[in-house]
């Protein structure tokens, strides 16, 4: 059977504008995308130009938008996508400048990977295997026991370590979207996954403290597109929303997010509603609320005004219960 | 024109872990790899590297079982620093962030593999290349490593037998640049795409021996291909060999577990060599299953095989649609491993002052004739850090030397009249018939004739080679002139490995020859290394192997 490409293609020096260009393709049973696109390029047009390399989805090289969704072509097989939508149309990974058909320029994303140390910190006092040890005939080296046995392996069963980079997630991302400065979902999770390492000791909490700085963790907008797209079943957000627990748990609250959270915890805490006024000033201090205003009073002419005194609701010892159930104390 | 102490050149394993060696003594090394780090090839190693940690193990356990496996072509005094150190080296990689899974008293996990006589292989689920790969990149990240990565190396340079550098194409803008060093390491991989039906990725063009032959450094054993028993049949994609480690079985069409033939003791987990050519013997006396051999991994059960196999699991239901919880998964003998590679001595140095080379691209030799499963990934860390040391030491009295800056111009213009050539021929599908015709007649079973053949089907491929056409004209990610370059690598490869499969007469270790069926360590207990005469023509000469404490006996298993 025949099928077409349709394929993204721009060269700057060359195209005023990007363009789509088609290909005819035969298909045969259990062809991917990568499949197709290498058998154009070998075949009919020598300048369509894409990333790739391990072809079996642990490289992370040929992440694009296949009809409109950020996946590996290397694992994305063609006859379903044909069925679903009668074409294959590829295009670049978004959130990322295009540097040519569909390879996209991933400085940003790597930058934003440095960004969050993203290996051990310090060296752990109780740490006795120090040095390079190098066996002599009939000696046997002896291992340490790593700290917390009881789990599987090293990071808390977090998923984190099996992630490839291939930007699937940072492409779908809307925190990115909305800021591009944001870490996004791939950094923030590898931030996770070495802050929870037992071997980690990053004593003053300096990787927790730098990830809650503006464009940080508190960025995350949780659309939940990070977990749905993740074409290795990672699930970035729910790194993120443990990293917002643990930054909380450890009084790591200078960053607006931070400070919004405790505050709204705080107001259903003590009167079992939301007091919007207090947890905007709480947030953002009286410059946020400054900024909040035009908000505020557009939201007042569609007849939404927050209370200005707030009334404890009924049951408020069910949530008194809740909290201490939840461990959370009324500060 | 760029100057750095140390280029190292290749950003997987061993290429990392060297730097890691050099930035954290602070010296001016830059990585330069035509990918970005993280997506080199040893990412897809899947199943274990090993060390014996075990009390009722031993490294000297270790060593004996890498010399057998080796068919005694192995340097035993390369193998003893290979298995004295890998404790130590897996320790060290914990040490650096990498996960192992845990056993139940919190140390290392293990599982058996193929030829071992003890279960030694560490494991991150069957994803421990890629943890180590991620691992020792972070750590590159940690010392603050300049990396110039999608620059591709065309060529070596030497002063007076020294190095000095390296030409590379920066593929993202098309220029050409020049990069001075006093110590240069090729930590370039193997060469796995000069076959059909291979488990490597597609940048394994062995671009790196194929630069160092042509700058006259030897390379050695180059005829010794290792074929993986248990790769996808469609796609030659990777079923790690901790499968059988976990207890898999591999069944024939009749539904026997065949390898009680072939290897009765050790069964499924007997050496590569051995398992891939009693898959092929039953595939050709036809108790195959549709030109595939069944692995069957049901009896472990959903529970262990989603725990210990989950991306075995996931590539064979997107990559054969097969799951195998329920069914057995066809798989084949596939083009997977380059026992040979450039000659270098256990610290990394080849015949070049200052120009080092590690992991799947040298031949030190430590796996010899064939290379146990886990003991690539311990290479890659062991000579990786080894080079890394030896080049700190050589940098104390190196002197400065000379760039002969009109390689860069010679480079540049192979690559202008490639772009101008009118050629019809398309490097693709040249690359097809390539590796077609090494699948057939360079493969598992060899036979002087049929390689003759091969050797024809090579020189025909080298004239057509030079009406290679190129659609691409321009400079920005020029990917169509990236793998002309890489073409005429594998075709040079290729034929040196189809001239030394031609040359040894006998068979040992992965190398068979049908005419030739036994081991004959009067003749042959030695290494072959090939160079180009001045004519571009291939010659081989032999270097003595190391034998130091095991003499070679008969291998059975």
């Amino acid at each position: 059977m025949e099928f077409k490409v349709r394929a993204y293609r721009f060269n700057p020096e060359i195209d005023e504008k990007p363009y789509y260009k088609e290909y005819t393709v035969e298909d045969y049973p259990g062809m991917t995308v990568l499949n197709a696109l290498i058998k154009v390029k070998s075949e009919l047009d020598g300048t369509l130009s894409f990333r790739r390399s391990c072809r079996s989805a642990i490289c992370g090289s040929c992440a694009m938008k296949i009809n409109g969704i950020s996946k590996l072509a290397c694992k994305t097989q063609v006859s379903p996508e044909i069925e679903k939508f009668g074409i294959i149309n590829v295009e670049p990974l978004a959130n990322m400048p295009v540097v040519r058909d569909l390879i996209v320029d991933q400085e940003s994303f790597f930058d934003k990977i440095k960004e969050i140390k993203p290996y051990l910190l310090g060296q752990r006092e109780d740490e006795a295997h120090n040095h390079f040890h190098v066996l002599k005939e009939g000696e046997k080296i002896s291992q340490p026991v790593y700290y917390r046995p009881e789990f599987q392996n090293l990071t808390g069963n977090n998923d984190t370590p099996n992630c490839i980079l291939c930007e699937c997630c940072y492409s779908e991302c809307g925190g990115v979207v909305g800021n591009p400065r944001y870490l996004g979902p791939a950094a923030l999770a590898k931030l996770y996954r070495y802050s929870e390492d037992p071997r980690d000791n990053d004593k003053n909490g300096s990787r927790l403290v730098n990830g809650s700085k503006p464009d940080g963790m508190w960025d995350c907008v949780h659309c939940q597109s990070c977990e749905e797209f993740c074409p290795k079943g990672i699930s970035p957000v729910k790194s993120i929303v443990k990293l917002h627990e643990r930054t909380i748990k450890n009084s790591i609250t200078f960053s607006a997010g931070s400070k919004h959270v405790v505050s709204i915890a705080k107001s259903i805490g003590e009167t079992g509603r939301l007091d919007e006024i207090k947890v905007a000033f709480d947030s953002g201090g009286i410059s946020g609320l400054i900024n909040d205003l035009p908000m505020a009073f557009g939201a007042g002419l569609k007849g939404k005004i927050p209370p200005l005194r707030l009334k404890l609701i009924k049951d408020m010892d069910d949530i008194r219960l809740a909290y201490k159930e939840l461990d959370l104390e009324e500060k | 024109m760029l100057k750095h102490d140390v280029v190292i050149v290749g950003a997987g394993l061993a290429g990392l872990r060297a730097a890691v060696e050099l930035r954290k003594k602070g010296i001016d090394a830059v990585i330069v790899s035509k990918v970005y780090p993280t997506r080199s090839h040893s990412g897809a190693a899947q199943g274990g590297v090993n060390a014996a940690f075990d009390e009722n193990d031993s490294w000297e356990s270790h060593f004996f079982d890498t010399v057998k496996g080796s068919d005694y072509l192995g340097d035993q005094d390369a193998i003893e620093i290979l298995t004295s150190e890998a404790p130590a080296n897996i320790l060290d990689l914990q040490r650096m962030g990498v996960v192992f899974n845990r056993n139940d008293k919190g140390g290392i996990a293990q599982r058996p593999f193929g030829g071992q006589s003890f279960p030694r292989s560490c494991y991150y689920a069957d994803a421990v290349g890629h943890m180590m790969l991620h691992g020792l990149f972070d750590n590159v990240l940690k010392y603050k490593t300049k990396i110039l990565y999608e620059y591709l190396v065309t060529s070596l340079v030497t002063d007076n037998g020294k190095v000095s550098g390296v030409v590379a194409y920066d593929i993202k803008n098309g220029k050409f640049e020049g990069i001075a060093a006093k110590a240069v390491l090729f930590a370039t991989g193997g060469y796995g795409q000069v076959y059909s039906s291979n488990t490597n990725a597609l940048i394994n063009t062995g671009d790196g021996m194929a630069v160092s032959i042509k700058a006259g450094v030897p390379l050695m054993d180059m005829e010794f291909v290792q074929f993986h028993p248990t790769t996808l049949k469609s796609t030659g994609i990777l079923v790690t060999e901790g499968a059988r480690g976990e207890g898999a079985y591999l069944l024939n069409s009749l539904g026997v577990r065949f390898m009680s033939k072939y290897a009765p003791k050790a069964m499924e987990l007997a050496p590569r060599d051995v398992v891939a050519r009693a898959e092929q013997t039953e595939i050709n006396e036809g108790r195959g299953v549709d030109g595939a051999i069944l692995l069957d991994v049901r009896h472990l059960g959903k529970e262990r095989i989603m725990e210990r196999l989950p991306q075995i699991m996931q590539l064979s239901i997107d990559f054969e649609g097969v799951n195998p919880i329920y069914e057995p998964i066809p798989i084949r003998p596939g083009a997977h491993y380059s026992m040979g590679g450039i000659k270098t001595d256990y610290n990394g140095r080849t015949v070049v002052e200052g120009y080092y080379s590690a992991g799947e691209s040298a031949c030190v030799s430590v796996h010899g004739a064939n290379r146990l499963g886990g003991n690539s990934l311990l290479d890659t860390v062991v000579f990786g850090r080894r080079s890394g040391i030896d080049i700190a030491e050589y940098l104390k009295t190196a002197e400065e030397r000379k760039f002969d800056e009109s390689t860069v111009k010679r480079d540049e213009e192979v690559f202008e009249k490639l772009k101008k050539s009118s050629g019809k021929e398309r490097h693709g599908l040249l690359k097809s018939e390539l590796q077609e015709e090494m699948r057939a007649d360079v493969g598992v079973f060899r036979e002087e004739n049929a390689m003759k053949k091969a050797l024809d089907k090579i020189n025909e491929l080298k004239e057509r080679a030079k009406n290679i056409g190129i659609d691409d004209k321009s400079k920005t990610f020029n990917t169509d002139i990236v793998e002309a370059f890489e073409f005429n690598n594998i075709l040079l490869i290729a034929e040196v490995i189809a001239r030394g499969a031609i040359l040894r007469k006998e068979s040992r270790g992965a190398h068979y020859r049908t005419d030739f069926p036994e081991r004959d360590d009067e003749k042959w207990l030695k290494h072959t290394l090939a160079t180009l005469d001045g004519n571009g023509d291939i010659k081989f000469d032999f270097s003595e192997v190391a034998v130091t404490k095991f003499k070679p006996q008969p291998r059975t298993y």
